[in-house]
């Protein structure tokens, strides 16, 4: 681990100066390819109907969850498709679950309903024990029964469900199975440990002076300027920093030159203007260390849909001299040293767990990719063949003042956080 | 001796200036590699508590390690005050390292001011921001930024005219990275560019080389590279471009045989101090009466003298154009003041006077009060309004007001810029700088060339 490696080399800081201060070098990338290519956006139009992104969903899954069920089922088992269905007749359905919610707000229904009525106030899940689930495919839905969790799944999930149809017309479930984790390429073995530094949520902009020293002695860990040689030469094993979203704080959202009047607000800038300086005050101490990727979350200067496009790097005049800066998509994938990264800026995980009955974040992380869907429930709302994955949720920096460190070498991670001291001297400045 | 110096350097910050002395304002301070200025701080401490235990010393430390939370393994950073440095050591599974963060005289309630001293001395070293760090990294190499910002000068300054797009693909660069780098300046030098559109707009009206004015600009520009005051540079280029289009107005001017112009707008991008103003002063003269009395033989005359001066003199200009920045900010001064008061306050000029003539109330003002604070009298050829008294052939007496040459001093010469003078026809083949016409109707108003020339008088002063 990294404290631990950093503690093997004597402390050589509290004597006198010598005149030979090493200096280490950063670990050279050995291999990195950014496959977020498919998440770029060409031209950007908003004609599409959603049912063509499902009918394509499905088309896709077809064949892996057919095969996913003849394993769990058996060979014999029979996949048909909705219209072939038989009453009482076992069979394999493969569909896109649409979860009917009445809890869901709907902007038909705020639109329609005029005037006087209050919109819905926002909660933190819209389950309700009334939810039904409803499995579609190309041509009909079928609602369904049994022995399936409601609660725990969301729309726009792919999944085969094994079972018959009764004479009411509903499926009733006996089995579902996902697609699981897709075949992996086993990774090189590393000789040495190698470094990747997750943070997310740094904040930017949102006022919090003792976020602000955090965040400059989480730079002043990574460049190699904080710690003793030990620690910096663990430090210059981080080959890459990831910012996973949320730079700019929630505060610099404000909307103040829609809703003021004009003569207000003429001379004020936006908040995110001065937020976006300290970021790239940062970005340019960091990219002059080490590689950096910025992926934009849902506070960022960037469009709203999910796949979000990379920040543009006008905002980044100081920091975009140096290469080592990639200003990457939300979700962003690459391969660094051997291993694949997927990862998203976290508003997908929010969204399924408004969605569902699943409370914890690694859980519905977890979840996803056994369904092999990041984000079931856009545009709407590891594994069993021995695959090693880990799943790392970010802790938002802002609060925590807390980063992932993940040794690509055996897919370990810790977390390192960071902390001043403030007035109230209780030692639980270092508790959790 | 020499590391004793840096004990006294820490004690003069600490004790006398009363500072937050931090590892890392203290390594960029004495240029001085982290680690080592770590150790400076905790010999320092350890040296002045020696001496003098009641020392008024405050001591902030960093210590990082291993925690162990929930049953995970936690690594911690954390900056801790002197008292807590033990309670927190114990908590820790593993220390990972312990230095000295800060020294300062006066207790600190939180770490808000560290904080503030180290981002304010980042904040000043923000180029070399890894100088003194333990880590280097191969890769990081910044993009050429001093040619990128001196190229995206120069694209500013070519921006004025249609053909500057093949400027960038000149850039080492990929364009998107390039455009975007490039665009950032052109939307602040947009605002200077757009003046110097203006000026130059009017000298694209007389001038049919305007391209080849740019071009020279450019490649002026390009040969000053490298400069470190990025600001400079640029009122630099815009005084090289405004100095290109002068001297090929001058050019044009000689292709078109209206030399007379020459004079004028080879004195003004003149190097040199007194010549300048003198030059300038003289500028003036032969313009008018050029202008007005082409067809007075004297005017050629002195033309021609000035001119065959004026040669010799652009050729020396020529040369010096091409020299980097230092030599031409006398120059700046002045075609500064000239261009400030073309670019931001279009107003001594009237503003009736807004679009042709607003390169050239900059020249009008600039040489006459300019040539001033000479305190050169030059005897100069003026155009005098006269009233010309005679009889015709009628045998009737015939008073005219006529503008006749007359050689006069400084002051004789500000009356005369007090009469307007007519309209110049700008359609006047004259390709020199419009300044140059411009400067007869220029002088509308007494007050207006004197408010002009006032505030030019003060624009030298102040950008010196």
């Amino acid at each position: 681990m990294f404290s631990e490696q950093a503690a093997q080399r004597a402390q050589t800081l509290l004597s006198p100066p010598s005149t030979n201060n090493a200096t280490f070098a950063r670990v050279p990338v050995v291999t990195y390819s950014n496959s977020s290519q498919p998440f770029r956006l060409g031209e950007r139009s908003f004609n599409r109907q959603y049912a063509h992104i499902y009918a394509t969903r499905l088309v896709q899954m077809r064949p892996f969850l057919e095969s996913r069920a003849q394993q769990h089922w058996g060979t014999e088992v029979q996949i048909k498709k909705l219209c072939e269905l038989q009453p009482a007749e076992k069979c394999c359905v493969v569909g896109t679950l649409f979860k009917a919610m009445l809890l869901q707000p709907s902007i038909l229904r705020e639109v329609s309903e005029e005037h006087n009525l209050v919109p819905q106030p926002p909660r933190s899940k819209y389950i309700h024990p009334d939810d039904e689930l409803v499995l579609e495919d190309e041509l009909q839905r079928i609602k369904l029964e049994g022995n399936i969790a409601v609660s725990r799944l969301v729309t726009g999930t792919v999944l085969a469900v094994l079972g018959s149809v009764r004479d009411d017309g509903k499926f009733l479930v006996e089995d579902h199975c996902f697609a699981e984790l897709a075949p992996q390429k086993p990774a090189p073995t590393l000789d040495s440990d190698r470094f990747v530094l997750l943070v997310s949520g740094l904040g930017l902009g949102g006022g919090g002076g003792e976020s602000l020293l955090g965040t400059q002695l989480l730079v002043d860990v990574v460049t190699g300027q904080l710690g003793d040689e030990g620690e910096q030469r663990s430090a210059a094993q981080v080959s890459r920093v990831i910012l996973a979203g949320n730079l700019l704080s929630h505060s610099t959202q404000s909307r103040d030159s829609i809703n003021k009047a004009k003569y207000l607000t003429k001379k004020t800038q936006a908040a995110s203007v001065e937020a976006v300086k300290m970021l790239d005050e940062i970005l340019l101490q960091l990219s002059a260390s080490v590689p950096v990727d910025v992926m934009p979350g849902e506070f960022d200067p960037t469009n709203y849909t999910l796949p979000q496009q990379p920040l543009h790097p006008c905002m980044f005049p100081l920091a975009t001299a140096y290469s080592t800066l990639q200003l990457v998509t939300n979700p962003y994938q690459a391969t660094i040293d051997g291993v694949r990264f997927l990862g998203t800026s976290g508003q997908n995980v929010s969204d399924i767990f408004r969605y569902s009955s699943m409370e914890d974040h690694l859980e519905i992380l977890e979840w996803t990719l056994r369904v092999r869907h990041i984000s079931p429930t856009a545009p709407d709302t590891l594994g069993p063949e021995g695959q090693t994955v880990l799943l790392v949720a970010v802790p938002d920096f802002s609060t925590t003042q807390t980063a992932c460190l993940v040794n690509l070498r055996g897919l370990a991670c810790q977390p390192i956080s960071f902390s001043g001291f403030g007035a109230d001297e209780d030692l639980g400045d270092l508790g959790p | 001796m020499a590391d004793q110096l840096y004990l006294e350097n820490i004690d003069e910050f600490v004790t006398d200036q009363n500072k937050i002395v931090t590892y890392k304002w203290l390594s960029y301070t004495l240029g001085v590699h982290v680690n080592q200025a770590k150790q400076m701080l905790y010999d320092y401490v350890e040296r002045k508590r020696k001496e003098n235990s009641g020392a008024q010393l405050h001591v902030t430390y960093l210590v990082s390690g291993s925690l162990i939370q929930n049953g995970l393994s936690c690594h911690k950073v954390a900056v801790v005050r002197e008292d807590k440095l033990e309670a927190v050591k114990s908590k820790l599974a593993v220390t990972a390292s312990i230095h000295v963060y800060s020294i300062q005289k006066a207790m600190l309630k939180d770490s808000g001011p560290l904080f503030n001293t180290d981002y304010d001395i980042l904040k000043s070293n923000l180029q070399n921001c890894s100088k003194f760090s333990a880590i280097k990294c191969a890769a990081a190499v910044p993009r050429a930024p001093v040619e990128s910002s001196s190229e995206k000068f120069e694209q500013a300054n070519l921006q004025v005219s249609s053909d500057t797009n093949h400027e960038l693909s000149t850039n080492g660069h990929g364009p998107p990275t390039s455009k975007q780098v490039s665009q950032q300046p052109k939307g602040i030098m947009g605002m200077f560019a757009s003046k110097a559109a203006s000026k130059t707009q009017d000298t694209n009206k007389e001038t049919k080389t305007e391209a080849k004015e740019l071009t020279n600009a450019s490649s002026a520009g390009s040969k000053a590279p490298g400069k470190v005051n990025v600001m400079s540079n640029f009122f630099g280029k815009a005084a090289m471009s405004k100095l290109k289009v002068s001297l090929d107005s001058e050019q044009a001017v000689k292709e078109e045989k209206t030399v007379e112009q020459q004079p004028v707008s080879v004195i003004e991008p003149k190097l040199a101090a007194p010549t300048v103003l003198k030059k300038s002063s003289k500028k003036v003269e032969p313009v008018k009466m050029q202008q007005k009395e082409k067809k007075r033989g004297k005017q050629l005359e002195l033309s021609d003298d000035e001119m065959k001066e004026t040669e010799n003199m652009k050729k020396k200009k020529r040369k010096r154009i091409k020299l980097p920045e230092p030599d031409s900010s006398e120059d700046e001064v002045i075609l500064d003041s000239l261009g400030a008061y073309e670019a931001e306050s279009p107003s001594p000029p009237p503003p009736a006077h807004a679009s042709p003539p607003e390169p050239a109330p900059k020249m009008e003002p600039a040489p006459p009060s300019v040539k001033s604070p000479s305190g050169e009298n030059k005897r100069r050829r003026k155009r005098v309004l006269k009233s010309k008294t005679f009889i015709d052939g009628d045998g009737s007496m015939v008073t005219e007001k006529v503008y006749e040459s007359e050689s006069c001093t400084d002051s004789e010469e500000e009356l005369k810029m007090k009469t307007p003078a007519i309209h110049r026809p700008p359609a006047m083949t004259v390709k020199k700088e419009p300044k140059e016409e411009r400067k007869g109707p220029k002088k509308g108003a007494a007050a207006l060339g004197k408010a002009s020339r006032q505030a030019s008088i003060t624009g030298f002063f102040q950008k010196k």
